[in-house]
């Protein structure tokens, strides 16, 4: 991956805020893979690659419920990433690169989180009789404190992401036939069609939902067939 | 005989503004001692700043103490909880009033947004990008998205400074019922049918052999992710993929 450094800060600075967004501010959902994976294929004016990437990654998520302090991998960066390998390298080599990436750094982004999480308890557990005195400067430091922290995370994150993209082509690039790059697309698009499928289904339950589930697939696989 | 709700105090729209504003970083400290209460506690102060003297930082130590729900949903809690100190309900009543609203917020905004309005809007998005709307798909998946979750942290707080300690009438808003009855369907609908479309997608550019492979290899993963579900996810399970394809794609040249 050579791009010019405009590309890259401006690559930075999305995947920070993708980061950012995921759980701090404002969760407007350009955390979502299929958001952060297309603005970045913007960036590197490579839409198709920023959707391709951005697919994956969304049915990649489908497994996750962040519900209560669940631990999950974190996709967003880990998109940017992804599609910032993806774009140096054509067709399913660029695929499957890109994806092992992107699983790398949404590994490392789901660690950071959690690792910030018991940051912030020990820095508010340090600060509780402050906190309870009711002063709102204390509460409003101690809350941007938190904030500007996970800026820092989602930064971090998306500079390995983007030095693991830099690293991956001269390192497995030149060790992967084309049947190989095969394989690892199809190991990673398989793995996101039963992450999604299965995480869905979790959703969805046993319940009447599960029909419309069937009607669903029933439709889509129909309308794949008529589009053939 | 039940007790019932004084009139709303005046309007204080700049203040609930302010709130919602502060709403959006809600989550900005998250810890696994108060989780939620430091930014809770943010987003109210704006609404206890004319609280009287002697009363406004014990409010404020109040608010900041712990809290978990829903984020899009938190808004009810911090309107009620603000107008319950400013009726001036004792410390006791506050706490209780904040620990009651905590699991149901949790598991109607779970269902509302995390399971319902997120994935259904997310699988149409899905189909749009496999059918080749491409970006605009995208784009708006992202508005529409936003439209129903800004409006969704609006209602709930001004719902929670309307209603104040009798909070649970809003909870049990018919466009709430209406909206967790509809969207459940939707969305099971909408992914069922985005996922052979994102699957033919995603294969274009496969050979026959692959896509046939890609079909084996999805069933297995579905399977052991349904009985192994405990212990394997969908990053486990992708990360062992692509280490078995790296190493076999370099023995197998």
């Amino acid at each position: 991956m050579n791009l010019p450094i405009e590309l890259l800060i401006a690559l930075f600075v999305w995947g920070t805020l993708v980061g950012v967004d995921l759980v701090s501010l404002p969760q407007m959902m350009i955390a979502r893979p299929l958001v952060a994976g297309t603005v970045a294929g913007a960036i590197l004016g490579d839409i198709p690659t920023g959707l391709k990437l951005g697919v994956v990654f969304e049915l990649l998520q489908y497994d996750i419920l962040p519900v209560g302090a669940v631990r999950y991998p974190e996709y967003g960066p880990a998109t940017v990433a992804a599609v910032a390998t993806a774009h140096a390298s054509a067709g399913v080599l660029g695929l499957g690169l890109g994806a092992l990436v992107g699983l790398v750094t949404g590994l490392l982004g789901g660690v950071t989180i959690n690792l910030l999480r018991r940051v912030n308890s020990r820095i508010i557990h340090a600060a509780a009789a402050q906190l309870e005195t009711g002063d709102p400067s204390v509460l409003v430091r101690v809350h941007v404190g938190g904030l500007l922290r996970d800026a820092l995370r989602a930064a971090l994150v998306t500079v390995v992401g983007l030095t693991l993209a830099w690293l991956a082509r001269p390192l497995l690039g030149s060790a992967l036939t084309v049947r190989g790059a095969m394989l690892l697309a199809i190991a990673a698009v398989a793995a996101a069609l039963a992450a999604g499928a299965a995480g869905t289904l979790r959703l969805v339950g046993r319940g009447p939902n599960l029909a419309w589930f069937a009607a669903g697939l029933g439709g889509g696989i129909a309308a794949t067939l008529w589009l053939r | 005989m039940a007790a019932v709700t004084p009139p709303a105090p005046p309007p204080r729209r700049p203040r609930l503004a302010r709130a919602l504003l502060r709403l959006f970083a809600v989550q900005g400290s998250y810890n696994y001692e108060r989780l939620l209460g430091v930014g809770v506690g943010v987003a109210e102060e704006p609404l206890l700043r004319d609280l009287g003297d002697g009363k406004y930082r014990p409010a404020v130590a109040r608010g900041a103490h712990f809290f978990n729900a829903h984020p899009y949903l938190i808004g009810l809690a911090v309107g009620a909880a603000a107008r319950a100190e400013h009726e001036g309900a004792s410390p006791d009543q506050v706490e209780r009033l904040r620990e009651a609203l905590c699991g149901p917020l949790g598991s109607l905004g779970d269902r509302l947004v995390w399971a319902g309005w997120l994935p259904f809007l997310s699988g149409l998005a899905l189909a749009g990008v496999a059918l080749g709307a491409g970006w605009i798909a995208v784009g708006m998946f992202l508005l529409i998205y936003n439209i129903g979750h800004v409006a969704l942290r609006w209602w709930a707080l001004l719902a929670g400074w309307t209603h104040g300690r009798r909070v649970s009438v809003a909870l049990h808003h018919p466009a709430l019922q209406k909206a967790g009855a509809l969207l459940g369907p939707a969305m099971a609908f909408a992914v069922g049918a985005a996922l052979p479309l994102t699957a033919a997608y995603l294969s274009g550019p496969f050979d026959s052999w692959a896509r046939v492979a890609l079909a084996v290899v999805a069933a297995l993963g579905f399977l052991a992710l349904r009985l192994r579900g405990d212990r394997l996810n969908g990053l486990r399970l992708s990360l062992v993929l692509a280490a078995v394809a790296l190493v076999v794609g370099v023995i197998w040249q």
